[in-house]
């Protein structure tokens, strides 16, 4: 059988072919919504008619196989109608309430888990990490799952103060929100990368490896028709191997993860923020990595004991303070927790108030 | 029979309650030598503590300069069915809206294709599929476009735009997040699929400033819904939070960000003039709680991950844009924007970054906006600035 | 100037920057226009016909770029 016709810049398919009715009917005309359990909401419109949603997580790497199961769930119950969230969550968009229960019993014997709605954990944003990166100093699925598994409760039922979003990005690049959620996992390389001077001859433009460092690290080394690295200035961020892969910075003896906390990216209350560094450093522990679940329950835990209702874990740190924060987790503050990057100066105190 | 490798430490990782990566990996690497290669991989990279991927090269089908992520494994002796393993974004639809009957057509290609393992989503949003050979990106790419999809951006290209859910499902939305979405994506399909950027370009919208998209910290362009107007209050919806439990002057009132509610026991009264529309009190009181008035949205720009100047958040240069179809103001901005970059860009060199590095008055002059105090958090604090001839004039 | 023509001295230009400077199609979109003083527009419209037949191609490393495909 001949391919069928290509055809070039067509983008995307309109979304409306992919609305359920009730959808298409009510578009922009929902009055309000109601969170029924930690995984099944319903909207109401102006109409009176309702739409809802049944939330189940996925691991966001998904086989054809799961796919067609979601398919099939979704031809049963929803008509054919589905969604994804930007948390990498399943949504089944139920316009009829009879089906509602019999999803929820298919999905139970299949053990789906739902949930992720409301003043809960979601699912956790990630990054490819070594399924499918050149960059990876650590994997981010397999991160993802055992922070997941140790609290599948705050998806599906518990409650905390307000949202906890968690992040895994498996470098410092940070492809998904990382550097604004609640409590992230960043992978970081902590050794000056070593040159290959032979490939970057024949693999690298000079000048622009040289532009990819953050901190003018990076001088050419004509006599080697390469570059040479200053290591009193190298903070390991990667970029260099990104741009030339002949420069290598994988070290799997001090490769790791930093956590990070504190930010948002909502404008409830109180402005967006960045996260900012609560732990330096874990080693890479596969396939479980104990430790950064340890230290991530450390930090919820004091945050669901600390914060008032709505409050973020940015906003209950910031009303404690964080001299406090370190305090009551009990984390040891470095050197490394001292900006000397490019915003170090509006770090530092300027005031003589703070708490023992 | 495809390949099978014995996988002790991923197989640690089928425990627990969570669904699985790993079992995923598995039930396609029954089908497939390529994903049984990738399970492989990474069990070897479990063992080892490091990735074995390299990057580069290989774009796009031909004629275009995006939509296709090159990867090979540096292990191709070991794992040959992964040496190359290419990613397909396939762009998505606005707020990620399928029907089975497109799920099941989509896994029939990419089981004949790929190695059956996809990403829903990739984190810009593309429908991501995750692993095939160099041979088989043609094919591929006509399958999906003679039934009415194209590739998604990637490289030094407009990246595929995203969006929240909006008014397919949310009573908050001031604009049709959709609607935008689809407009922008069809509009600039060239500056997509063929990369002539100094570096990507992201755009995301938000229906309000909840931020479901978290549009302020990961786009070049970041628009966020928003009203000019009253909140109206229905006192018998606020009455019945309280009656639920609700404690009204805790929760609500002293959680109010300008200080611009307050709350009897009776009557919750709102002085919008000095209301942020922050959105917390309309989250919390959805039923009581409804923007009245002119909508629109704030655009923002240049947020980005920490490469190369450490991670920012987008900052206002537009407070109110009405944003209606054919979003013609919307797309001449953005145009605006890319002519700035474009004549001062470096390589590698986001907009955002740009900005900061020449200023932001050469860049609003160069866009037409006029300065505005909600432009920044506060004037500047030092008296180094300029003057140009015709300030001196004035 | 006729298109065929634009697209020469685009893959001239690429061809003599070969294994020197790795082209953006905004470097080439600028330095052929000025050359030839023609819009760019009239660059992009021969630049997709040299990609669209195969002669060039986009390639990543670090950014995006138009170089000569490998024999």
């Amino acid at each position: 059988m001949a391919a069928p016709q290509r055809r070039t810049d067509i983008g995307p398919p309109h979304f409306k072919e992919f609305l359920p009715p009730v959808i298409q009917k009510n578009y922009g005309d929902w009055k309000h919504h109601e969170v029924l359990s930690g995984g099944v909401m319903v909207h109401t419109a102006n109409s009176g008619d309702k739409l809802w949603s049944v939330r189940v997580a996925s691991p966001r790497l998904l086989s054809t196989d799961t796919i067609r199961d979601y398919a099939a769930m979704a031809e049963k119950y929803c008509g054919g109608y589905i969604r994804f969230t930007t948390r990498n969550n399943v949504e089944f968009l139920v316009s009829d309430e009879k089906n509602l229960e019999p999803l929820q019993k298919e999905l139970n014997s299949k053990k789906y888990m739902m949930g992720g709605i409301g003043p809960r954990i979601s699912n956790i944003v990630h990054t490819q990490g070594w399924i499918h990166c050149h960059s990876a100093a650590s994997d981010a699925s397999g991160i993802v799952k055992v922070l997941m598994d140790e609290f599948a409760d705050y998806f599906t039922t518990k409650e905390t103060p307000n949202k906890v979003r968690l992040a895994v990005a498996c470098c410092v690049n940070m492809c998904g929100a990382v550097h604004c959620s609640d409590i992230a996992v960043v992978a970081i390389h902590r050794k000056v990368p070593t040159i290959d001077h032979d490939k970057v001859k024949n693999m690298c433009e000079i000048p622009s490896t040289i532009a990819a460092c953050p901190t003018g690290a990076i001088s050419p080394e004509p006599s080697k028709k390469s570059v040479k690295i200053n290591a009193d200035k190298c903070m390991y961020c990667g970029n260099c191997f990104t741009v030339c892969p002949p420069i290598e910075i994988h070290d799997p003896e001090y490769d790791g993860v930093a956590i990070v906390v504190g930010g948002k990216v909502g404008n409830l209350r109180s402005n967006p923020k960045f996260s900012k560094l609560a732990i330096p450093f874990i080693k890479n522990n596969p396939p479980r990595w104990p430790e950064v679940t340890a230290a991530v329950k450390k930090i919820l835990d004091a945050y669901i004991a600390g914060a008032e209702k709505h409050e973020r874990v940015g906003e209950w740190i910031e009303r404690i303070g964080w001299e406090k924060f370190f305090k009551i987790t009990g984390l040891p503050f470095t050197f490394q927790h001292i900006d000397d990057f490019v915003v170090a100066r509006e770090t530092f105190r300027t005031a003589a108030t703070f708490k023992w | 029979m495809p390949k099978k490798y014995e996988t002790p430490l991923l197989d640690e990782l089928e425990k627990g309650p969570f669904p699985s990566f790993v079992t995923e990996i598995k039930k396609a690497a029954a089908r497939s030598d390529m994903a049984a290669d990738e399970l492989g991989q990474l069990e070897k990279s479990y063992r080892d503590k490091r990735g074995y991927w390299k990057h580069g090269g290989i774009v796009g089908v031909r004629g275009y300069g995006s939509g296709v992520i090159g990867r090979y494994s540096s292990l191709a002796d070991q794992f040959p069915d992964v040496a190359n393993f290419h990613t397909v974004r396939i762009n998505c639809t606005s707020g990620f809206f399928y029907t089975s009957k497109f799920l099941k057509e989509m896994c029939d290609i990419w089981d004949k294709y790929g190695s059956g393992l996809t990403n829903l989503h990739g984190s810009t949003g593309d429908l991501v599929l995750l692993g095939t050979n160099t041979e088989n990106l043609e094919p591929i790419f006509a399958e999906f476009s003679s039934r009415g999809w194209d590739l998604g951006g990637s490289g030094s290209a407009l990246r595929t735009p995203s969006c929240c859910v909006g008014p397919a499902r949310c009573e908050w939305s001031n604009i049709d997040t959709l609607g935008i979405t689809y407009s922008v994506t069809q509009e600039f399909q060239d500056e997509m699929h063929r990369p002539a950027f100094p570096y990507k370009f992201k755009i995301k919208t938000a229906g309000c400033a909840v931020d479901c998209i978290a549009s302020i910290a990961r786009a070049d362009l970041s628009i966020i819904g928003t009203w000019k107007g009253k909140i109206a209050v229905d006192q018998g919806e606020v009455a019945n939070y309280a009656k639920k439990g609700m404690k009204i002057q805790e929760e609500i009132v002293n959680k109010c960000p300008s200080k611009c509610m307050s709350y009897d026991g009776k009557e919750l009264k709102i002085d919008d003039d000095n209301c942020v529309r922050c959105m917390h009190c309309i989250a919390k009181m959805t039923k009581a709680l409804k923007p009245t008035g002119e909508k629109g949205a704030t655009i923002l720009m240049g947020s980005k991950a920490p490469f190369v100047i450490g991670a920012t958040l987008s900052w206002v240069i537009v407070p109110f844009m009405k944003l209606e179809e054919p979003y013609d103001e919307l797309k001449d901005l953005i145009r605006k924007m890319w002519e700035f970059w474009d004549e001062h860009g470096k390589n590698r060199e986001r907009i955002g970054e740009l900005v900061i590095r020449k200023g932001m008055r050469e860049f609003l002059e160069f866009i037409g906006i006029d300065p505005v105090p909600q432009q920044v958090k506060e004037p500047r604090r030092d008296p180094f600035f300029f003057w140009t001839e015709a300030d001196l004039q004035k | 100037m006729e298109k065929a023509e634009v697209a020469q001295k685009i893959y001239e230009l690429v061809e003599k920057s070969t294994g020197k400077k790795k082209l953006k199609s905004s470097d080439i979109q600028k330095t052929i226009s000025a050359d030839l003083n023609i819009t760019r527009d009239d660059v992009k419209a021969a630049l997709k016909d040299l990609v669209d037949e195969g002669k060039l191609i986009y390639t990543y490393f670090g950014g995006s770029f138009v170089e000569i495909p490998p024999k």
